[in-house]
């Protein structure tokens, strides 16, 4: 059976200039995620600036490209170091780092790669059957399914990262708060502008990113300095044995499937889905003892998961413009400043950019394979880089990237201030994330209830006859209260 | 003591007040526009959720013992020094003196003391960027003020 829309991505599949692309945004995107500190979405917030400068296929193609290795390219220092080069390999160093310390760090990364490549191809296939019968259902979809649809996507902010859920919705309509500054589309009147003619148009969605995910994590990274990592000598890396893959592909299995389902929810991304997955390789193995300790199941989980969650992300991203993940609101954000809006009607007017981004992401998942068994001993050696020479440079990325898409100092001022704020409120336990899913989602939110309301004659009960409507709200509301209820159970048993 | 997040709740919930008075001062809707959404509503509506929520942050923190946080590290307030005067700096100095002197100033700050890669650092980061941005995508920096003023 032939591929869906693959004729639409052989230009692109063809094109040297988009497969060097690939390529580099894949070695680029394993060398970032290797550096603790420097995650996928951070790398993609960075690079966003600078893809602008391309056409939207070969931009988007580089950045999810990027997506797909950075999330992988956090398991070789969560392995070698016990330091997650980002949040969704948190749960691959549990047993990775074990074995590493046991002398099979080379196995540890086979493991981890394969589980890795396997998790986001079997997303990317899942992806390219989903995405478009999704998009052909939003056809539907009028302004009032849309805002609560958006409703929807927020709500489950709720439960990205489950111990503070209240914080992370905080977070969101604090994006959406973001998102009113500037000139209302609909009345021309400006809306905290403050008389600066810079901020008629808006805060710049980039320079708040680039401040919240890079500056943040600067001075973040600040506060833990001269912390030494010790990293484990790294034989060849090899790919399993055949036993060992008898061992963990029910693990692979069982996981890409709830990465690729944990991925299409709005806004949960692959830290959650990593976290599932281990627990879910635990609860079914054999040798569930053996976990903590070096287990291969224990690494295998988490990199399907996380990895298949790269693929789950995009389907809602793409086919309904409500980013499944951190960093795919990024990615959102690049379709939406290159003049683009993702949803149905991308579907029939640009099916060559969707299919090659879609056909990007195969790519990539197949190219990190190969980087990664034969360049994880490289890798290991670049995670040792010291942070006092690596984050000098990505200040300079940060301040070119900020400044160059305006070439606005106001902008420079908004990502410090951005970098600057975000620390405080990381401080005390406010993620970036949903701040970066608010702004991304406050025209579209703003917009749909604008035009509902005019639809209803300015009536809140004419979503009431909305079937559609109800169902999100509904879903929104499970969403928010799942978490107290589940609290409140809780207590009452333990009682 | 009670948890951080009570504080953090009233502070956000007077922030909401704030910004809330703010949008009293938004200019009218013209007449021919008045059938549309206000300008105002969205915001406020945006505040009363996040006022609702801080109200809810209040009441957990109350039922929370204080939390302690690791203390604000020296290399913290200092870096967030060095890139407020960097951002003061573009004006003044450009961009390519600034990110030099960010090059020199940010590792030297953060306990590297081997100069031959810090000379390495603050010739490669200007040069790199000129290279990269300025001549293959044409990105104009800010040259400054003072050489501006020298040309």
């Amino acid at each position: 059976m032939a591929l869906p829309g693959f004729e639409y991505a052989l230009p692109v599949l063809t094109d040297p200039f988009v497969i060097g692309l690939i390529v580099v945004g894949t070695i680029a995107g394993v060398l970032v995620g290797a550096l603790p500190g420097l995650s996928s979405s951070m790398a993609v917030a960075l690079l966003l600036p600078f893809s602008l400068y391309l056409d939207p296929i070969p931009a988007i193609a580089l950045l999810s490209a990027l997506y797909c290795a950075g999330t992988f390219g956090g398991s070789i220092t969560a392995i070698l170091i016990n330091a997650p080069g980002a949040p969704p390999a948190a749960a691959t160093a549990f047993d990775g780092y074990p074995l590493a310390v046991k002398g099979e760090a080379g196995r540890a990364l086979g493991i981890s790669a394969v589980a890795s490549a396997s998790g986001g191809i079997f997303s990317v296939l899942v992806l390219l059957f989903a995405a478009p019968l999704l998009a052909r259902m939003a056809y539907s979809f009028g302004p009032p399914e849309y805002f609560a649809l958006a409703v929807f996507g927020l709500s489950m902010l709720s439960s990205i990262s489950g111990e503070q859920p209240v914080k992370n919705l905080i977070g969101g309509c604090f994006g959406l708060l973001i998102a009113t500054v500037g000139v209302d589309l609909t009345t021309g009147i400006e809306r905290f502008t403050f008389g600066v003619p810079e901020l008629y148009d808006g805060i710049h969605f980039i320079p708040v990113l680039i401040g919240l995910f890079a500056v943040t994590e600067l001075l973040s990274q600040a506060q833990i300095l001269g912390q030494e990592k010790i990293s484990v000598t790294v034989s060849a890396v090899k790919l399993p044995s055949w036993a060992d893959f008898k061992r963990v592909k029910n693990s692979i299995l069982r996981s890409s499937a709830i990465g690729t389902f944990i991925g299409v929810l709005p806004a949960e991304g692959s830290t959650m889905a990593a976290m599932i997955g281990y627990n879910e390789a635990k609860r079914w193995s054999d040798k569930p003892e053996e976990f903590g300790t070096g287990s291969i199941e224990g690494i295998a989980g988490p990199e399907a998961a996380n990895n298949a969650a790269t693929g789950g992300s995009m389907v809602p991203t793409l086919a309904l413009g409500i980013p499944g993940s951190a960093t795919a609101a990024v990615i959102l954000g690049g379709l939406q400043v290159q003049g683009l809006r993702p949803g149905p009607y991308l579907f029939e007017e640009q099916p060559g950019l969707l299919y090659g981004i879609f056909f990007a992401m195969l790519l990539s998942n197949l190219l990190f394979l190969g980087v990664g068994l034969i360049g994880a001993k490289v890798f290991s050696r670049i995670s040792l880089v010291p942070a006092t020479l690596l984050w000098p440079t990505v200040f300079a990325l940060c301040f070119v990237g900020a400044y160059g898409l305006e070439q606005s100092l106001i902008d420079v001022w908004v990502m410090l201030a951005a970098g600057l704020i975000g620390f405080g409120l990381k401080r005390y336990g406010f993620s970036p994330a949903p701040i970066i899913m608010g702004l991304v989602l406050g025209g579209l939110v703003e917009t749909s209830l604008a035009q509902s309301m005019i639809i209803f004659d300015q009536q809140w009960t004419g979503f009431l006859e909305r079937p559609i409507s109800l169902v999100f709200f509904a879903l929104a509301l499970i969403s928010v209260l799942n978490a107290p209820v589940r609290g409140f159970i809780r207590r009452r048993r333990s009682r | 003591m009670r948890h951080q997040d009570s504080l953090i709740g009233v502070c956000l919930i007077a922030f909401c007040a704030f910004v809330l008075w703010l949008t009293t001062g938004f200019d009218e809707v013209p007449a021919m526009l008045s059938q549309n959404v206000p300008p105002t509503f969205f915001p406020r509506l945006v505040l009363a959720i996040i006022a609702a929520l801080s109200a809810v942050l209040v009441l957990k923190g109350l039922r929370k013992e204080r939390q302690r946080h690791e203390r604000i590290e020296r290399s913290v307030f200092v870096t967030a020094a060095i890139i407020a005067v960097a951002g003061v700096l573009l004006s003044f100095v450009g961009t390519f003196v600034t990110l030099c002197l960010v090059a020199i100033v940010l590792p030297l700050a953060w306990g590297e003391r081997r100069k031959h890669l810090i000379g390495a650092l603050a010739l490669g980061v200007p040069v790199g960027v000129y290279v990269v941005f300025t001549l293959a995508l044409g990105v104009r920096f800010p040259a400054g003020r003072l050489f501006e003023a020298m040309l």
